[in-house]
């Protein structure tokens, strides 16, 4: 009987690790994602000389539509960025002029921060993109975490590979490394300050670094979220970008 | 005719010291005229030398999409290496070259550059490709001596570069410089890093593809091919001949002034010898010459100083000239501290055409210039001059 | 005596003018073409000091050490104290700001919205202000294809063919999206007032040259520049001007700690300037010298041909009894004082040809058929005039008229008294 418990108790964690990779981002998706989210943040970067900072509120739906509008400073004031599916255009209300970023220019980096606008425009959830696995649990930030190994199974992806650090208890990323094909360590986010904003967990500030690069990264800090919200469809089209 | 000649020869040596002056300022002329249009024939020959040595070859195909001065357009540059050229690539008379962007991190910072494969067994360019060849424990790369500068770069170091395949996916790799080549041509040193070919094919996932061939055979005739673009090695080096010519017509009025100042010398001469020698003008005329035959007298005696400023050129500018071309004119200076795009050592380049053209010149104005004082003695009235009367 | 022999030359204008018209055309060809040769071989240099390197150029340290990466984050701020400042020490030194910058071009439709785009390198410089002489120093009216020149804030000039590329003609409206000094990112509108050509492929394909202060305005640069570029007022490039200029400003501004502190670098540093910068010297010096010697045994040889010229006339002055050393010492204090005159009026002319073409420059584009003129290539000659252009004439001037009179009086003491009047009777 005792060896029976133990058996099973190890036929269970062995099914959990490794059946529930993909289980895990399910219910990280659960957790983090909804139907829309209206986001007021702060962003904070720090460059080689100043540091600067952004607040924006964004409405978004699913992955595909997201609207944002910088609301400081003032020189960026009133500035909106529409994004629908892979196309993006900016408003800049001094010029009055929308402005498609096409191609080459997605990959420039967003306001001098280590994020580039195709890290933002990324659609497709991790589990169509990536295999996941379960490599290793480990402790960040005094919580016990899953360290999953996503890598790429489709060849269109920025990232072949990449690690992520789940809170086993309240299925939150609490780190995330981004890895080329060559295995180099490229980018890496930490996510910290979990709260539970209506019902769900979330991390309310992240700091993306670009690992190749000098320098203190870019601190992004969420001010107020709210999920699942009466977002009128209007806010998605490029008329409402010059409102 | 040859009776003149005698005569004129003679005038001019028995003149001694004066006929002498002239004749050292206007060989002066024909040395530097030579010399200076030698140095820019030397120079533009040497622009394009260097660039057909380490560029261009004799010609390139482009990628229809390739535009060397839009780095953004090399995404889509690249195509699989058309088959009608197998046969070039594989005699070696033709290399293709695969270009795309990536980014260097050297020491933290980082830097937009080209990665550009290249066979490592190519002999069309002087680029030390065979270093590629090295083995190391990363992909070895070689790089010009600007470049090695601007990112404080030496041989055997390792550094980090990122770049996309062709599907967008990021990667990156260690390289390891294997050589430092300087070279006078800054389009294949300023940010730029050359790989094998094979490497930088595997690592964009474009095997078998490229964006510019370059071809070894400048006269070989070439046929258009679709989606590519012939580059003919005049249009390569367009840029470099305008510049020659700007500096050709500068440089020119400067010999002219020399020239000038030579035939105001003999002018100077001439007008002072007929007024001297009016007797003796008479005396041909007496002698029964016509007027233009003593005219014509004195024309060949200027115009002999042309001559022998050739012969005296010829006795100090050759040496000098070849001497010249020999050690070419340098300035004490190694080129890999600077990134420009001219040699430290010119060697000049003369030409039978330059050397014939210029005496021709020189000649024939100097003939003019003698003849122009010389047309009084047709007015003159015999019988006066004959008494060396001053008219 | 002196008053005697001028008398005689201003009287006897066979005697005077002659040869002196020789020596000053000598002397101004002389002149001239030093100043022509010292113009065009500096050329070059100067080219790319007023496009890009000046003679002098202060920035900081840390733009200095990735200037070709156009780093704007890491410019200069509070530039119009800075500039003052140097003003005030090197009031000798024009001093002019200038932002590099790179971004996107971007040509509206009827709508606002994205027609076409294309990647750009851009210069902002001081186009409108009364006493800048900017757009003079970088030729651009020459260069001015389309259009004209911006005359009104807000209007910038695109290189023609980028303009063809973009479709867009002077009149329109194209937005600037770059980045600001701070990282941030910068829409801005302008009016293309013109297009030039640079005769620079790499240049022409996309360049766009905007007023310094709109520059700013739109890079968030408000009293901040990349650059201050330095011009000596000779117009002329020189390591002895430069370098106790960089002397007394380290001197000031120096700060090892301070990766923003202010350095001076000159010319001969930049670009790899210093190979040009020695070679032009050199090819100066020899092609200088060798046209010297040349002018000097053209003047030699006019001073023997005075000897020859004045035969008869000696002849006169030896039968009535003048004494030989006599005649022989007039002679040359003749052909001093026709030396000078001839030098004196020559350096004058060469001096004035000179000036004329240091300021308006020769066009020579009518020589150089296909290449029409460009902000990269100028087709315009220089001449440069330096202090030793001022007495440079003297030495064929003075010196070779004295050697060839000189050499050619010795006859006088060879001819005899008794066969005088026989050369005179013919």
């Amino acid at each position: 009987m005792k060896h029976l418990t133990i058996i099973l108790g190890v036929l269970l964690t062995l099914g959990v690790s490794a059946q529930t990779a993909d289980e895990i981002l399910d219910l990280v998706d659960k957790n983090m994602s909804s139907d829309n989210r209206i986001i007021e943040s702060t962003m904070i970067i720090h460059g080689k000389r100043v540091s600067r900072t952004i607040t924006l509120k964004s409405w978004s739906v699913g992955n595909e539509q997201a609207f944002t509008e910088y609301l400081s400073p003032a020189r960026e004031q009133g500035t909106k960025m529409l994004k629908i599916e892979n196309q993006l255009w900016i408003y800049s209300p001094s010029t009055d002029r929308t402005i498609q970023i096409a191609g080459h220019m997605l990959r420039q980096s967003v306001m001098g921060s280590d994020l580039s606008y195709e890290d933002m425009m990324e659609d497709r959830e991790l589990k169509e993109v990536y295999n996941a696995e379960v490599i290793d649990e480990e402790t960040v930030d005094e919580r016990n975490t899953w360290v999953l190994e996503l890598t790429a199974k489709v060849a269109d992806v920025a990232y072949y590979s990449r690690k992520t650090w789940i809170d086993q208890e309240r299925f939150v990323p609490l780190r995330e490394e981004l890895y080329a094909k060559s295995g180099q360590l490229l980018k890496r986010t930490d996510l910290k300050d979990v709260k539970q904003i209506q019902g769900r967990w979330f991390p309310m500030k992240m700091v993306f670094k670009d690992m190749l690069k000098d320098g203190d990264g870019t601190e992004y800090l969420i001010t107020s979220i709210q999920f699942n919200q009466q977002i009128p469809e209007y806010i998605f089209t490029k008329a409402a970008l010059k409102q | 005719m040859k009776l003149a000649l005698k005569l004129a020869y003679k005038n001019l040596i028995g003149a001694g010291l004066r006929t002498w002056l002239n004749v050292i300022v206007l060989s002066f002329s024909f040395v530097l005229i030579i010399a200076a249009k030698g140095i820019l024939v030397g120079w533009d020959r040497q622009a394009k030398l260097d660039m057909t040595n380490w560029e261009i070859g004799g010609g390139q195909y482009w990628n229809i999409n390739y535009d060397p001065y839009d780095a953004f357009t090399l995404e889509d540059a690249h195509a699989p290496v058309p088959s009608q050229l197998g046969a070039d690539i594989e005699a070696g008379d033709m290399i293709p070259v695969l270009i795309a962007q990536g980014t260097i991190y050297p020491e933290g910072r980082m830097q937009s550059i080209l990665l550009k494969g290249i066979d490592p067994d190519q002999t069309i360019l002087e680029l030390p490709t065979r270093k590629l060849d090295t083995l190391v424990g990363a992909t070895p790369v070689i790089i010009g001596s600007n470049m090695a500068r601007a990112n404080k770069l030496e041989v055997g170091d390792y550094v980090t570069i990122r770049w996309r395949d062709a599907n967008g996916t990021f990667d990156a790799t260690d390289i390891c410089i294997t050589e430092i080549f300087s070279t006078n041509v800054p389009t294949v040193d300023l940010a730029q890093v050359w790989l094998p070919m094979d490497s930088l094919q595997s690592m964009l996932l474009l095997s078998g593809e490229a964006t510019l061939l370059t071809f070894r055979d400048r006269e070989k005739p070439r046929d258009e091919i679709a989606n590519w673009k012939l580059m003919s090695y005049k249009a390569l080096v367009q840029d470099i001949e305008e510049m020659i010519k700007t500096k050709s017509v500068g440089q020119s009025i400067f010999y002219t002034i020399l020239l000038l100042l030579a035939l105001l010398a003999i002018f100077d001469t001439q007008v002072l010898s007929i007024f001297r020698r009016q007797k003796e003008i008479g005396t041909y005329v007496a002698l029964g010459y016509t007027r233009r035959e003593v005219v014509g007298l004195f024309t060949i005696e200027g115009g002999m100083h042309a001559v022998l400023a050739a012969v005296v050129g010829a006795l100090y500018g050759i040496p000098l000239l070849i001497w010249f071309a020999r050690t070419g004119i340098t300035l004490g200076v190694t080129s890999a501290d600077y990134g420009f795009a001219i040699a430290d050592t010119m060697y000049p380049v003369y030409s039978g055409t330059l050397v014939i053209g210029t005496t021709l010149v020189v000649l024939l104005t100097t003939t003019i210039v003698s003849y122009w004082p010389s047309r009084k003695i047709a007015r003159m009235n015999p019988t006066e001059a004959l008494r060396g009367r001053l008219q | 005596m002196i008053r005697f022999l001028l008398k005689g030359l201003i009287r006897d204008r066979s005697r005077s003018l002659l040869p002196m018209i020789i020596v000053a055309i000598g002397v101004m060809l002389t002149v001239f073409v030093r100043g022509y040769i010292n113009g065009i071989m500096v050329d070059m240099i100067e080219q790319t000091a007023r496009f890009s390197t000046g003679h002098v150029k202060v920035m900081t340290r840390a733009y200095e050490e990735n200037m070709d990466q156009v780093p704007n984050d890491l410019a200069m701020l509070e530039i119009s104290a800075l500039t003052g400042d140097l003003r005030q020490s090197f009031p000798d030194i024009e001093w002019v700001s200038r932002i590099k910058f790179g971004g996107l071009i971007d040509v509206p439709d009827e709508n606002g919205e994205t027609r076409s785009q294309g990647p750009a390198m851009g210069i902002g410089l001081d186009l409108l202000s009364d006493h800048s002489e900017e757009s003079e120093r970088l030729n651009l009216d020459k260069s001015l294809i389309r259009g004209s020149l911006p005359e009104t804030s807000g209007e910038v000039l695109l290189s023609e063919d980028f303009s063809q590329k973009l479709e867009v003609d002077p009149g329109e409206v194209i937005t600037l999206i770059g980045s600001t000094m701070n990282g941030g990112m910068a829409i801005y509108n302008f009016t293309v007032s013109g297009t030039v050509r640079f005769g620079n492929t790499g240049m022409d394909r996309g360049t766009v040259i905007a007023d310094l202060h709109d520059v700013q305005r739109a890079l968030d640069m408000d009293d901040a520049a990349g650059e201050i570029i330095g011009f000596f007022s000779s117009g002329f490039y020189d390591d002895e001007i430069a370098d106790p200029v960089i002397t007394r400003f380290e001197a000031q501004y120096h700060d090892e700690e301070d990766e923003y502190a202010p350095v001076m670098v000159r010319l001969r540093d930049q670009e790899g300037l210093s190979l040009y910068v020695d070679m032009t010297n050199f090819m100066g010096t020899i092609i200088i010298l060798v046209f010297m010697v040349a002018m000097s045994l053209v003047l030699w040889n006019a001073g023997l041909l005075g000897g020859l010229r004045r035969y008869g006339e000696i002849g006169i002055r030896l039968a009535i009894g003048e004494e030989k050393g006599h005649v022989y010492r007039s002679m040359i204090n003749e052909s001093i004082i026709v030396g000078v005159a001839g030098t004196i009026i020559g350096t004058a002319c060469g001096l004035g040809l000179s000036w004329l073409m240091q300021t308006h420059g020769l066009d020579i584009s009518e020589f150089t058929k296909n290449a029409t003129t460009g902000i990269m290539m100028p087709n315009i000659v220089r001449a440069r005039i330096t202090p030793p252009d001022f007495f440079i004439g003297f030495i064929p001037g003075v010196l070779s008229t004295l050697a060839g009179t000189m050499l050619s009086g010795i006859g006088i003491y060879k001819r005899k008294t008794a066969q005088l009047f026989k050369e005179l009777e013919a």
